[in-house]
């Protein structure tokens, strides 16, 4: 560059705009080495999880060649380290079932019910200062609240376990109970005619029911309340840790959900004199139902797929419960007993113990993988669905 | 439904979401505050004498002429204590040493019993262990009555087999106070040092040690006699020494505990960088802490530079087709494979296959990938929302593609992938289940500051070493600080990040509003 360009940088000849042949190709070649090199980086991030299948798949495949499904999918006995060895999984598979179910009944309707309130009654600002407390559920790491079980909720549990029960049934139970009778006993007087019979009827009816009813409850509470919990360290607890961590994901997914339906449809509701519980009920909610079915779906695989807190916390005794649905006892799931056994697991001849652990880690994969899949076709049907395409 | 009805309904569905939602606060709470509670306790507590003396032992911390007086102040206390169970001994001792006759003419008796009492003589004397001698002269007790029944024993057997047995009951409760008080505080003066270090101090917690004083003052034992449970049953332990020369010793204690102990404030902060002695019973938690920053930072180095490229490739280059849409269904599938599949593809692939030892590397690797789908996601969104004039205005002052990128849409973008790098730093720190079988050990040196030389060895991490104290510890349940003070520091850790990363997205929503 020389001074007079300096001086005026505005006076440039046109030629040197344009480049010279050779600088264009080197500059295009750049460009497309670039450009691959980008696309090559992109595609090893994205296909690690095409590695992470085939990896799992590969110490996987030697136990069923070696041992076939029937004993792995049939049996609930599992010794792996006794003589002979024995590699029933079914317990296990059936207590990570059983935990799941649970978190997931402890976490559908908390996270349901705080979705719907944040995306419809809160009112913005509210909503954004809540937003943290989700955020900071889903942060503490899995062992934290591993940790909790074990030391804090187990002891209480086995100390407490009855009483604690009880107040919770209490607390579910007769607030629900007496709001399903005010509607049951309107719905069923319905059909009189004469507004004075009907009020009279309504009354009966709600008093019968309700003293129905509360016997029922009262007697179940007192149930609860004189049961003992052996050991802390048991299903029921479990499932109540993992429903609070697949929280997060079912709140916000779901909230997304509700909020991507549009003021459209609740406007029209609203016009046609329903209340809000209403409009959210039978309006709001179908239309949302694929993105909350999706928000489940998220949140079954955070379940089925958390180790620590259920290895800490389940007790690790690998046999289905008696009876089957008994959340009071220890169990033992997919995660624990492959974080658990694989120290003892000799990986350097690659025994069936070891193998075996990556068929228990490659049917995990699969479930979540499944779950996912699931929760995406979902998500994108409904996406249609609002956009009209379907 | 009447009107009435369905406000009520309407009514109760609102309160229902407001519930759930302050039940999620509540949650919060119930997890959070427990943990901090207890886990201050572990930096912020009342220290003993012991522990100042553990301290200046082991790590060098403390004023050792300050100490010094104190130690001396507290053996000043202590010391009629031990005056008072040396008196005991030697009365006992005398007691056994009125035994020595009647056992002499009994060792010269030729047959079995005679030369079994003359071998246990050999180890009977003022010179010998105490309780040793009671140990050795409760062991002849059933042969004495045995013997006795025999036809030709001498008249004297009974009287000293029951002699034997009143030393014995009150000397076994004799040696459980002092095992007690060996707990208290830490071996006497004079007596030889241990080697577990556990042993070599007395309580150096003042919660602990007014736990072991009640210990000292009261048998704890379970009555299964009435039905259900058992009740548990306290009895004071002075009712075994009733007028002996130990039944003062209560009352001193105490009167004097403090004095003996010398309990102060103090805040520790060596728990964050001493490393721990005698398997986590003592000192701190660096090399978990240090361990859980190497795992991150490792974790994010390989990891924000793959997701940032493969963040700009997806928005900036990928043209949509059924490779990019399934590149993308390969990321969503990698952010959903559970924790400890990741663990078992790091052993398979990283520890198998390239063979790898476990230690930092192998566990940051393992870590990267967990937290890929995370980065690639925020960076994606993060370029996105970046405006279109941005782009425009730099294509028009005629930058390329590549310079736009680098000099126009990252510098934009960076708070928001700032803020996906930081929560996803939380994440990694918080993981254990990737890293039990690719870096984790219970068990390990603190790792060298120097990368070169930490990235083969495995490490302690917080969160591995959380579930290894409070599961496979030995004394898991003396240690609970320890084990509320880690969970309260890897919570912290965690939270600071996500907090730090909250703000910055405040920032940036700020900012675009202008």
């Amino acid at each position: 560059m020389n001074s007079s360009d300096h001086a005026n940088p505005l006076k440039i000849s046109s030629d040197r705009l344009i480049l010279s042949a050779r600088a264009n190709l080197t500059q295009k070649i750049m460009a497309w080495v670039g450009q691959a090199f980008l696309f090559f980086v992109a595609s090893v991030a994205a296909t690690a999880v095409l590695f992470i299948i085939f990896y799992i798949a590969r110490d996987a495949i030697p136990f069923f060649r070696l041992r076939g499904f029937q004993e792995f999918f049939g049996s609930t006995r599992w010794y792996p380290s006794g003589s002979p060895p024995v590699f029933g999984a079914l317990a296990i598979i059936f207590g990570s079932g059983l935990v799941t179910v649970g978190a997931i009944v402890v976490t559908a309707p908390l996270g349901l019910s705080a979705a719907m309130c944040l995306s419809d009654i809160l009112p913005f600002s509210v909503r954004q200062a809540i937003k943290p407390i989700v955020e900071i559920l889903a942060a503490i790491p899995s062992v934290a609240y591993g940790f909790f079980a074990l030391v804090v909720l187990a002891p209480l549990l086995q100390e407490d376990g009855g009483p604690i029960l009880a107040v919770t049934w209490y607390i579910v139970a007769l607030p629900s109970l007496t709001i399903g009778i005010i509607m049951a006993s309107d719905l069923l007087t319905f059909r009189i005619t004469t507004e004075k019979k009907r009020s009279m009827a309504r009354r009966l009816l709600a008093l019968g029911l309700f003293a129905i009813a509360l016997p029922l409850v009262v007697f179940t509470g007192q149930i609860l309340f004189q049961l003992k919990i052996t050991t802390g360290t048991n299903a029921l607890n479990v499932s109540f840790i993992l429903g609070i961590m697949a929280l997060p994901t079912v709140v916000s997914v779901s909230e997304d959900a509700l909020q991507a339906v549009g003021r459209e449809l609740r406007e029209g509701s609203y016009a046609l004199g329903a209340t809000r519980a209403e409009t959210i009920i039978q309006t709001v909610m179908p239309a949302a139902s694929s993105g909350i079915l999706a928000a489940l779906l998220l949140g079954v695989m955070r379940a089925l797929g958390e180790t620590m807190v259920v290895w800490m916390a389940s007790g690790n005794a690998a046999q289905i419960p008696t009876p089957w649905f008994n959340y009071l006892e220890p169990i033992r799931t997919l995660t624990a007993t492959i974080a658990g056994d694989m120290g003892e697991a000799d990986h350097v001849t690659g025994s069936a113990r070891y193998h075996v652990l990556f068929a228990m880690g490659f049917l995990l994969l699969l479930l979540c993988f499944v779950c996912n899949m699931l929760s995406e076709w979902v998500v994108s049907r409904q996406q249609k669905k609002l956009r009209g395409e379907v | 439904m009447r009107i009435s009805t369905r406000k009520l309904l309407d009514r109760s569905f609102s309160s229902v979401g407001v519930i759930s939602i302050a039940l999620m606060g509540l949650i919060l709470l119930v997890i959070l505050v427990p943990i901090f509670r207890k886990g201050i306790g572990a930096l912020v507590f009342e220290a003993t004498v012991e522990h100042r003396r553990l301290i200046l032992d082991n790590f060098d911390h403390g004023d050792d002429l300050e100490l010094a007086a104190e130690i001396k102040s507290a053996r000043e206390a202590r010391q009629p204590v031990y005056e008072m169970v040396q008196a005991f001994e030697s009365r006992q001792q005398a007691k056994i040493d009125s035994l020595r006759p009647d056992l002499e003419t009994l060792a010269e008796r030729d047959d079995s019993m005679g030369r079994l009492v003359a071998r246990r003589l050999k180890r009977l004397g003022p010179d010998e262990d105490f309780l040793e001698q009671v140990e050795t002269i409760q062991q002849l007790v059933p042969r004495l009555r045995e013997y006795g029944d025999g036809d030709d024993a001498p008249k004297e057997i009974a009287a000293i087999s029951s002699g034997i047995t009143r030393i014995t009951s009150q000397t076994l409760a004799f040696a459980e106070l002092k095992e007690v008080l060996y707990d208290l505080l830490g071996p006497a003066p004079g007596e030889p040092m241990p080697q577990l270090t556990r042993k070599q101090y007395g309580q150096t917690r003042w919660e602990k040690a007014r736990e072991t004083i009640d210990h000292l003052f009261f048998i704890e034992r379970w009555d299964y006699s009435g039905p259900g449970m058992g009740t548990l049953v306290r009895e004071p332990r002075v009712e075994q020494f009733r007028e002996t020369e130990i039944e003062p010793l209560f009352a001193y204690v105490e009167g004097h505990a403090e004095a003996m102990l010398q309990p102060r404030w103090t805040l520790y902060w060596g728990f964050l960088t001493d490393k721990p002695l005698d398997s986590h019973i003592f000192g701190g938690i660096y090399p978990e802490l240090i361990g859980t920053i190497y795992l991150t930072l490792g974790a994010i180095l390989f990891a924000v530079p793959i997701g940032i490229i493969a963040a700009i490739y997806f928005t900036e280059y990928a043209k949509a087709g059924r490779l990019i849409s399934f590149l993308r269904a390969c990321v969503s599938t990698l952010a959903g494979v559970p924790s400890i599949v990741f663990g078992m593809f790091g052993l398979a692939f990283f520890l198998n296959v390239w063979q790898l030892p476990k230690g930092v590397l192998a566990g940051s690797l393992t870590l990267a990938l967990l937290i890929l789908p995370v980065i690639i996601r925020a960076s994606e969104e993060a370029i996105r929302s970046v405006p279109h004039t941005y782009r425009e205005a730099a294509l028009s002052l005629g930058a390329g593609r590549w310079r736009t990128i680098v000099t126009v849409i990252l510098p934009a973008a960076l708070p928001g992938i700032l803020t996906g790098i930081v929560i996803s730093m939380g994440r990694a720190a918080g993981e254990t289940a990737p890293i039990i079988f690719t870096a984790a050990a219970s068990v390990a040196a603190p790792l060298s500051l120097n990368p070169l030389q930490a990235w083969d060895q495995p490490t302690a991490a917080l969160s591995w070493n959380i579930y290894n104290l409070c599961t496979e510890h030995e004394a898991a349940d003396e240690i609970r600080h320890v084990q509320f003070g880690m969970v309260a520091v890897l919570i912290t850790v965690v939270l600071a990040l996500n907090l730090f990363a909250i703000i910055l997205r405040a920032r940036i929503a700020k900012k675009l509003k202008g």
